[in-house]
């Protein structure tokens, strides 16, 4: 029974969400560290750089790291407040067992350890393997996330394993391995600075990836010009060229106008479409009909600005196109993504300098984990799960049967539904917030409530994990060693400052145990992260992310090393494709016909509005670390709904004004903020906040058919005022709503 | 500061020291009652005083000084203060006395500076009087057991001796030091473990102050110990190098860190003005629509900006000073926006 | 050992800047400032768009905020550095903060004491750059020397002459504008 075990009032008392401001005298031993711990930020996937400053095994400040060759020792918010979340009151530092009526009370690792073991075996043999499911998160290091794939499949068993990119970089990778057969960014970021032409889909750069900016304003400094599609004129849509504010849900007419035009005017590459291509004829064929005045119809974008994009893009001599949650958090992410591919293949600009393509990979490390590990259909290396040979070759690094490797499982939001259902019984789950980060939340609730097992391994309680029945303190990113791969495809060193305070054990430790005591423990013989590494490199090698050839000392000589490095002499690939070389099948990048669907959920009399949902610069995903800090959450206290003043006044809205906004799944009041930088058909509200503040009560479950990520990105909803005036935001408690 | 001769500054630095050598005349009865010992520093009170009203006067004249000056005795006079006698009364008591702004600024800093001001403000209350011949003591004629206290020759008080009375008002000067020594402490802690006050702290701002004061202490004390203990053997040691640290703190008084404890009563002053000030209109930034200064506030500046050579004003006939802080900063990004448009370029 | 490096100054250009608050962060975290940030990043009109104004002390030849202290508080070094008001001196009335014609001291309320911008000087006084300059993802904030300034932005010119109505203010921070610019006039249609 995984109902909350007390009042949500007296868990957030005990367990927070709380908040932690640094000490106004400064943090005693800052100016004279015991040491200075060069490692990464932990909050997304740029992975900048940062030393952290140490005393006494406690994070007492950090300092720039300008030598890293991404960053530079710039940093956005978080990343300067990250220090804030170690030595945090709310931390986990024993394992806690649920107590009805009561919460949780502390019990030692001996029974917690058995009273988990004993419920997986008990839930296994009465419903079978799969009744037992695995959710983890890719704020975990590559090691970390190697080993949680190993785990579920070897000493769990089960296929049912997904993990939170599932939520994030999933349409991105799919598009990728279908367009190009291999899921990386094609060029690092470098690329940027002497691009013509940048354009920017469906991702807002500034508040999400902010160091990304630079090299972005450098490319115009350079005179490179700069394309923004979003439906919000975001800051670094402010500046831009040319914006244009698609209609939420709209791309994929956007990217097939965009391409009609460009095969209209022959701004095309035809050496380079005729040798290292196919299906060209596909793409022209699906958007033989998007002229302008469709697709202005459909995007509710001027045509003169689908026309000047054409225009600035065709031409160009070079280019960099980027994209990221915005046009892939959708039911058809895969297909706006490969209609991006399109614009990029036609033109030929991939795989020269200054001439890129990439998704933005969001999470810390979305890149590395979603290679190695936690994905349901994916073995290390990026292999296909359902693929013989790979399952073969896995099998025998493994040292199993290769028929007792299990295949694929649910993708997370499925796993969810699959609980709901009662299919899946027991739930392990670390690293991962669904009932914030999932769509459609109220189902996410009932059916944490239907489990009759849930452990969690996690620092903080999060709200998910307040409904376990086990909670087992884990740690944070500084308290291992370890490596991560950023959006660029770096692999880069994150290096262990501090041991885990009080009882709480490294996560890598308590998955070994559990593994031994599962009764797969001589598979599992690692004694440091690098062990682990080792073997993920063996994993890896010959996949087409392949480690291989990486090292610890060869990351931390070279600052990082970018994959694929099949050998240790290789000096890693920044930049893919110089050689053409495709790693699809046969050799060549695909195009693919994308004709323009409507999305999951369309506007009606009933739902008039459409709701679009996104991020804001000072949190991080369902925010259980950020909403901790406390002057990240003062930055933006409350989620907000921006609305147009057109649709305000024809609501009858006022500035502040609490509203009520439903959808067919939910409702919930947020305050209003009237401004002009959002198409008037559309509102937004940030997701990062819990309990009746989550705008995930609110969003849709439609989930791409190949990705399966959830339409976040848009759904119908009706808005209407409640008289009420918002009290002043520094009131507001939203990071710890209930 | 004293590199131009200012001559109302002369003029009232004199006539306060005139009064000041008078006042020493009548106060001890012709001299009567002062302690030919304390001579040396009778010496560095005068010139003390002499110093600081010419440095006071000095700063008085300074356009906003001066406006604020007498802004502020003018709403004394005509009342205002003692309508806000209950807020004045709080603020005297929580920041004077308490001097509770500086424990905002951290505890360390809060907790030495308070011991520091009061170790200081008892020296001074014993020592000038001392010195000036206005207190002195007295065996009550009659008797060995009976002290009686004289303020300007007139006999206001007795106690007997040997109790803890006697204890305290004797060893006065000793508590003083022994407060201004741990603050010192507390203070000189903060300077060598807090990185940012190393980085802005100099040697003769911020190092000298504190071992003058911890001299003066160590020494003053040591006269005592040296009388109680050591039989006097080190009195003449102790006694010149007390005299010369508290000669030589009288002497840098008008000019280094210490002339800080005569200009902060203006404080009060402020108070006073600000309360004042709340009470009239307020200006209304033209770019924020909020109030953001009182009107009186910004029409002193106004005139103060005006003296000191500065013209605000702008083509609309408003000053730039008319907007609130945040509105001249958006005022500068949009004038900046508007000439990089106008350049046809945002970046480069 | 005071190790200010001459050569190097800051660059503001506030076109570049995302509204990120980094700066702010960085700065508070600054040991001079005791987590009060000393940048000031605000929105300059959210309902019409995102833009941001973001300002440090400009560091005037000639300040204004020392000018009107009664207190004498307010002193440049000399690196033409004007730090915060003396904690002895300060009598908190707010003249700074409402005479600079950038906006930029803060009245730190409970402390009864005005702070601002010193330019890190904890950090440059040891050689390194400010805390904002060197976190700003944009370069909206950048601190280092002329020459390579003038590499990174080959069409914009440092300015360091401002005009608020009719008093022209000269400053030690450079705000990066159109190539061949001289000033930046802030006035009513300027
Ligand atoms: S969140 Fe991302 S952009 Fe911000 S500091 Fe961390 S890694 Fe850099
Ligand atoms: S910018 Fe303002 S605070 Fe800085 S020196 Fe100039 S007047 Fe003073
Ligand atoms: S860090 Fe840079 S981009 Fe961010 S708010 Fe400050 S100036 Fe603007």
């Amino acid at each position: 029974m995984a109902t909350l075990p007390a009042s949500v009032e007296s868990l957030i008392a005990r367990f927070g969400p709380s908040l932690n401001f640094p000490n106004p005298e400064g943090i005693a031993g800052r100016d004279e560290p015991d040491a200075v711990v060069k490692t990464h930020c932990c909050f997304c996937g740029m992975q900048c750089g940062i030393k952290l400053l140490v005393k006494h095994n406690r994070i007492v400040g950090f300092e720039p790291w300008e030598e890293f060759p991404f960053n530079e020792g710039r940093l956005c918010p978080k990343g300067v407040q990250r220090y804030l979340q170690n030595n945090h009151p709310d931390r986990l530092m024993t394992p806690l067992t649920r107590v009805p009526g009561r919460g949780f009370d502390p019990i030692g690792w001996d029974p917690a350890m058995e009273r988990v073991v004993s419920e997986i075996q008990r839930i296994q043999s009465a419903h079978g393997n799969h009744a037992f499911a695995m959710l983890s998160g890719v704020s975990l290091t590559n090691e970390k996330s190697y080993l949680v794939g190993k785990f579920a499949r070897v000493a769990l068993k089960t296929r049912n394993l997904d993990y939170n990119g599932r939520l994030c970089m999933v349409s991105a990778g799919a598009g990728n391995k279908k367009a190009f057969g291999l899921d990386r960014g094609s060029n690092n970021y470098s690329d940027l600075a002497h691009a013509e032409v940048i354009m920017i889909c469906g991702t807002n750069v500034s508040e999400t990836f902010p160091t990304l900016t630079h090299w972005i304003w450098q490319a115009r400094d350079n005179g490179g010009q700069l394309i923004v599609v979003d439906p919000r004129l975001t800051p670094i849509a402010r500046t831009a060229d040319l914006h244009l504010p698609v209609r939420p849900g709209r791309d994929s007419a956007l990217y097939g106008a965009i391409l009609h035009q460009l095969i209209k005017r022959d701004w095309l590459d035809h050496d380079f479409i005729a040798n290292h291509t196919t299906d060209f004829d596909k793409a022209c064929e699906a958007v033989a009909d998007y002229d302008l005045d469709w697709a202005e119809r459909i995007t509710g974008i001027e045509k003169a600005k689908i026309l000047r994009a054409a225009e600035m893009w065709g031409p160009a001599r070079t280019s960099f196109l980027l994209h990221a949650r915005g046009i892939e958090h959708h039911s058809k992410g895969v297909e706006n993504v490969l209609g991006c591919i399109n614009l990029v293949l036609a033109t030929g600009r991939i795989g020269k300098p200054y001439c890129g393509y990439a998704t933005i990979t969001g999470q810390g490390n979305g890149q590395g984990g979603r290679e190695h590990g936690h994905k349901c259909d994916q073995l290390p290396g990026n292999r296909d799960i359902e693929n013989p040979e790979h399952r073969q070759y896995i099998s025998q690094v493994w040292g199993i049967e290769e028929k007792d490797l299990p295949g694929k499982g649910l993708t997370a939001y499925e796993l969810m539904e699959a609980i709901h259902r009662g299919e899946v019984k027991g739930l392990l789950s670390i690293c991962f917030n669904p009932l914030v980060s999932l769509p459609n939340n109220t189902m996410i609730r009932e059916a944490l409530e239907k489990l009759e097992f849930y452990v969690a391994i996690d620092f903080f309680l999060n709200e998910t994990a307040r409904h376990a029945d086990i909670i087992l303190p884990g740690s944070l990113h500084e308290e291992e060693d370890g490596t991560v791969t950023t959006a660029e495809g770096r692999v880069t060193r994150i290096r262990k400052a501090i041991d885990p305070p009080g009882d709480a054990r490294t996560d890598t430790s308590i998955l070994l145990e559990l593994a031994g005591r599962l009764g797969e423990g001589e598979r599992f013989r690692f004694q440091t992260s690098e062990d682990i590494f080792n073997e993920l490199r063996v994993a890896s090698k010959g996949g087409t992310a392949d480690y291989f050839g990486i090292t610890y000392k060869k990351i931390e000589e070279n600052m990082g090393v970018f994959w694929p490095c099949p050998s240790e002499d290789h000096p890693g690939t920044p930049r893919l494709w110089e050689d053409r070389k495709f790693r699809t099948p046969d050799g060549r990048a695909h195009f693919h016909g994308i004709a323009y669907r409507d999305p999951g959920e369309v506007t009606d009399a009933e739902y008039p509005v459409i709701l679009t949902t996104g991020r804001v610069v000072s949190q991080y995903l369902s925010g259980s670390q950020t909403r901790r800090i406390g002057k990240l959450v003062r930055q933006y206290p409350e989620p907000l709904l921006e609305i147009h003043p057109a649709l305000a006044t024809r609501l009858g809205i006022r500035d502040r004004e609490l509203v009520r906004v439903s959808t067919r799944r939910g409702a919930a009041e947020f305050p209003a903020q009237i401004v002009e930088t959002i198409r008037e058909d559309t509102v937004f509200i940030p997701y990062h906040w819990p309990g009746k503040k989550s705008a995930n009560q609110l969003t849709s479950g439609h989930l791409d058919p190949i990705s399966k990520i959830p339409e976040f990105k848009v759904c119908a909803c009706k808005l209407e005022p409640t008289g009420k005036i918002a009290p002043s935001p520094d009131e507001s408690k939203a990071w710890a709503s209930a | 500061m004293f590199a131009t001769l200012n001559l109302l500054a002369l003029l009232s630095a004199s006539l306060a020291t005139l009064a000041l050598v008078v006042s020493i005349y009548v106060g001890s009865r012709n001299l009567g009652n002062f302690d030919p010992a304390l001579i040396a520093y009778l010496f560095g009170c005068i010139f003390a005083c002499f110093g600081v009203v010419y440095r006071y006067t000095v700063w008085l004249q300074r356009p906003p000084t001066w406006r604020y000056f007498s802004r502020g005795w003018q709403l004394f006079f005509t009342g205002k203060a003692i309508s806000y006698g209950w807020e004045l009364t709080k603020h005297f008591v929580g920041n004077f006395l308490g001097q509770n702004f500086i424990r905002k600024r951290g505890k360390s800093v809060g907790y030495g500076h308070f011991l520091m001001a009061w170790g200081c403000l008892l020296a001074f209350a014993v020592t000038f009087p001392l010195v000036f011949g206005w207190i002195h003591f007295g065996l009550k004629p009659g008797g060995i057991n009976t002290y009686e206290i004289y303020v300007f020759g007139f006999k206001t008080d007795e106690f007997p001796l040997h109790t803890w009375i006697a204890e305290l008002i004797f060893n006065a000067l000793n508590w003083s030091a022994i407060l201004v020594i741990a603050g010192v402490m507390l203070m000189m802690r903060r300077r060598l473990t807090h990185a940012g006050q190393i980085a802005i702290q100099t040697f003769e701002n911020d190092w000298l102050p504190l071992l003058l004061l911890l001299a003066i202490s160590v020494t003053g004390i040591g006269i005592s110990v040296d009388n109680r203990f050591m039989e006097g053997r080190a009195h003449q040691f102790m006694a010149i190098t007390h005299a010369i640290t508290v000669i030589l703190f009288l002497i840098w008084m008008p000019f280094g860190k210490f002339f800080h404890i005569i200009q902060r009563p203006a404080q009060l002053g402020i108070a006073i003005y600000r309360r004042a000030a709340d009470e009239g209109p307020q200006a209304v930034c033209p770019h924020t629509g909020e109030a953001f200064l009182s009107g009186m506030q910004l029409s002193d500046l106004k005139h103060v900006t005006a003296e000191l050579g500065f013209d605000f004003t702008r083509r609309d006939g408003k000053s730039h000073l008319d907007y609130s802080p945040c509105g001249k900063r958006a005022l500068l990004a949009r004038a900046h926006l508007k000439a990089r448009q106008k350049s046809g370029h945002l970046f480069g | 050992m005071n190790t200010f490096r001459v050569d190097q100054e800051f660059f503001l250009d506030p076109q570049r800047c995302i509204g990120c608050h980094a700066c702010e962060m960085a700065c508070a975290e600054c040991e001079t400032n005791g987590q009060f940030p000393m940048i000031h990043v605000d929105y300059v009109d959210r309902y019409y768009t995102p833009q941001t104004s973001v300002q440090i002390c400009m560091h005037c030849e000639d300040p204004v905020c020392a000018r009107v202290c009664p207190a004498v508080a307010i002193e440049k070094d000399e690196y033409g550095i004007v730090h915060s008001a003396k904690t002895d001196r300060c009598i908190a009335c707010s003249n700074c903060v409402n005479a600079c014609p950038f906006g930029v001291p803060r009245k730190i309320e409970p402390m009864d004491l005005m702070m601002k911008c010193n330019m890190c000087y904890d950090r440059t006084s040891a050689g390194k750059r400010p805390m904002c300059a060197t976190v700003c993802p944009s370069g909206a904030l950048f601190y280092g020397t002329r020459e390579e300034m003038a590499r990174r932005r080959p069409n914009s010119s440092p300015v360091n002459t401002f005009k608020f109505g009719k008093q022209t203010v000269k400053t030690r921070v450079n705000i990066m504008m159109p190539k061949g610019s001289t000033e930046l006039v802030v006035d009513a249609n300027g």
